[in-house]
């Protein structure tokens, strides 16, 4: 797997589909290396202009250095892809785009981000947690639960809209406020984004790749990777990927401080 | 002060070279992003006489520079604190819990989980968020499915249950036995129990009728247990993409 050098002001700048691009070159690396601009445009429907300005966004001269960092950092790491030829395909192209999707995500935690995340975390100011329901929700309490049990004080999560927004104008010290949203697309959680904008309120938000509301309010913004699902309505897009920056955002904090030093082998 | 620099000290410079490399030297991470034209354009100097800078350090070019550079910055972070390195190895760590996983079992269960039997999840304290996750989703499938978050229902509701009910329980402490009785009951009473632990030496796994086992590591900080319990989250989303694959061809699974 590759590091691409991004700061969330690239993956803002990013449109829809230089997004797909990005994914695109995540996920297929090593066909990249060899595909010329015109190649890579057909296998994301895009146009070689496209692919272009998505190089120079990157910072990049053109795809031929993008080429070149993405061959040279392959060459470095050269991490062997798992064979799962015994598995069923279907199955094994499950697992592969789940890791894939893990991976690119991994790919978007920047250490800025975390050293921001641990100031908030360190300063003891109040953590207030929006938790929209539904399966987020879930994701929601993972963060408020981990945070708890590793001894942080003053996290509150809440699960009423009317609440939050009585503590927001009712503050007397400046929280930091957690977002999380799987879409970006939730309106009352964009809705409370921009309330604490306008209220000069830090925002944490964990949100989706694509350019979205709710990481537009956030000051840290975490991005993952993963495919929007439902069945008849009922969305069950994969959580998996939040769980895992949650997860990072914890376990890297407890490093950091130097506690836990001892086994870092915990994932 | 980065390899790269130090290097480029040690070499007789000209005039020009001097000074690009103070800049370079005050600026690393805006030149490891930058093209070479706005190099130039910055430093009111060539592309030749950036180029042949790059060649004096014994590098092809800019873009060989510049990828030098990016790696010594990255290098240089690591050494205070290493969320790159960390991150990457949680990711490979991942992996090989989904590399060690048996697809076969995850197969059965997932066809225990949709069988339509009556179907019941426990989990309780951090567990209880994976079994939730587990819960909602499969709800959103169609299959339904009651969580028990409270050990003395579980208690109660393993004697009361249907003999064809399946019940899944997660958990990922080292005391297990407090669910021992649980698990004897529902043995003698004929139940299917899937079992989703991080400990190969639980109890219970005898009396499971499938154990799947994580490599969730403990985790306790300040006694309390911060196992993030990303395993299990892992092999329950599996356990979803299996369920939601099964309902493709009849239901109306898309991608958007």
């Amino acid at each position: 797997m590759i590091t691409l050098h991004l700061n969330d002001e690239i993956i803002k700048s990013l449109s829809g589909p230089e997004l797909e691009i990005l994914k695109y070159a995540y996920e297929h690396t090593e066909d990249v290396l060899g595909m010329s601009i015109q190649q890579v445009a057909a296998g994301v429907a895009y146009s070689p202009t496209t692919v272009l300005r998505f190089c120079k966004k990157l910072g990049y001269s053109g795809f031929a250095e993008f080429k070149y960092v993405l061959r040279a950092q392959t060459r470095e790491k050269d991490t062997p892809v798992s064979t799962r030829s015994g598995r069923a395909f279907t199955a094994g192209m499950m697992l592969d785009a789940l890791s894939a999707n893990l991976q690119a995500t991994s790919k978007l935690i920047r250490e800025e981000q975390l050293l921001q995340t641990f100031q908030y975390l360190e300063s003891g100011c109040p953590i207030y947690l929006w938790s929209p329901g539904g399966l987020t929700s879930v994701a929601v309490e993972y963060f408020e639960k981990l945070l708890l049990s590793i001894g942080r004080q003053e996290v509150y999560l809440v699960e009423s809209v009317k609440m939050f927004e009585q503590i927001l104008k009712s503050l007397t010290q400046k929280p930091l406020l957690i977002l999380i949203s799987t879409s970006g697309k939730y309106p009352t959680t964009i809705r409370l984004g921009k309330l604490g904008r306008v209220n000069g309120i830090p925002i944490l938000a964990i949100s989706p790749y694509a350019n979205n509301d709710v990481a537009d309010s956030a000051d840290i913004s975490f991005r993952f990777f993963a495919t929007q699902r439902e069945n008849l309505g009922a969305e069950f897009t994969s959580r998996l990927p939040i769980f895992f920056v949650i997860n990072m955002i914890i376990q890297c904090y407890l490093r950091w401080r130097g506690e836990g030093e001892s086994d870092a082998s915990t994932v | 002060m980065l390899p790269l620099f130090e290097k480029a000290r040690g070499l007789r410079l000209t005039e020009t070279e001097t000074s690009i490399l103070q800049w370079l030297e005050a600026h690393p991470a805006e030149a490891a992003r930058m093209n070479l034209s706005a190099l130039c354009a910055e430093l009111y100097t060539s592309n030749a006489t950036i180029v042949r800078f790059c060649q004096k350090l014994g590098l092809s070019g800019f873009n060989d520079f510049k990828y030098q550079l990016r790696r010594e910055l990255q290098q240089s972070e690591a050494s205070f604190f290493y969320a790159d390195t960390y991150v990457d190895r949680a990711i490979a760590r991942l992996e090989d819990t989904v590399a060690s996983l048996d697809l076969r079992q995850l197969e059965e269960i997932t066809e225990l989980l949709t069988s339509g039997r009556p179907l019941y999840i426990y989990g309780t304290n951090l567990s209880a968020l994976p079994a939730r996750y587990l819960q909602i989703v499969l709800n959103s499938l169609d299959y339904p499915s009651i969580l028990i978050e409270w050990r003395n229902l579980l208690n109660g509701l393993v004697s009361n249950m249907r003999e064809d009910a399946i019940l899944l329980v997660i958990s990922a402490k080292g005391n297990a036995e407090r669910y021992l009785q649980a698990f004897q009951e529902a043995r003698k009473r004929g139940l299917t129990t899937i079992l989703l632990t991080c400990s190969a030496e639980s109890p219970l796994i005898p009396y499971g009728t499938i154990a799947v086992c994580t490599s969730d590591q403990r985790e306790e900080f300040n006694n309390t247990d911060v196992n993030p319990r990303l395993g299990f989250f892992t092999v329950i989303q599996i356990l979803i993409e299996l369920a939601a694959e099964k309902k493709k061809p009849g239901g109306d699974t898309k991608k958007v």
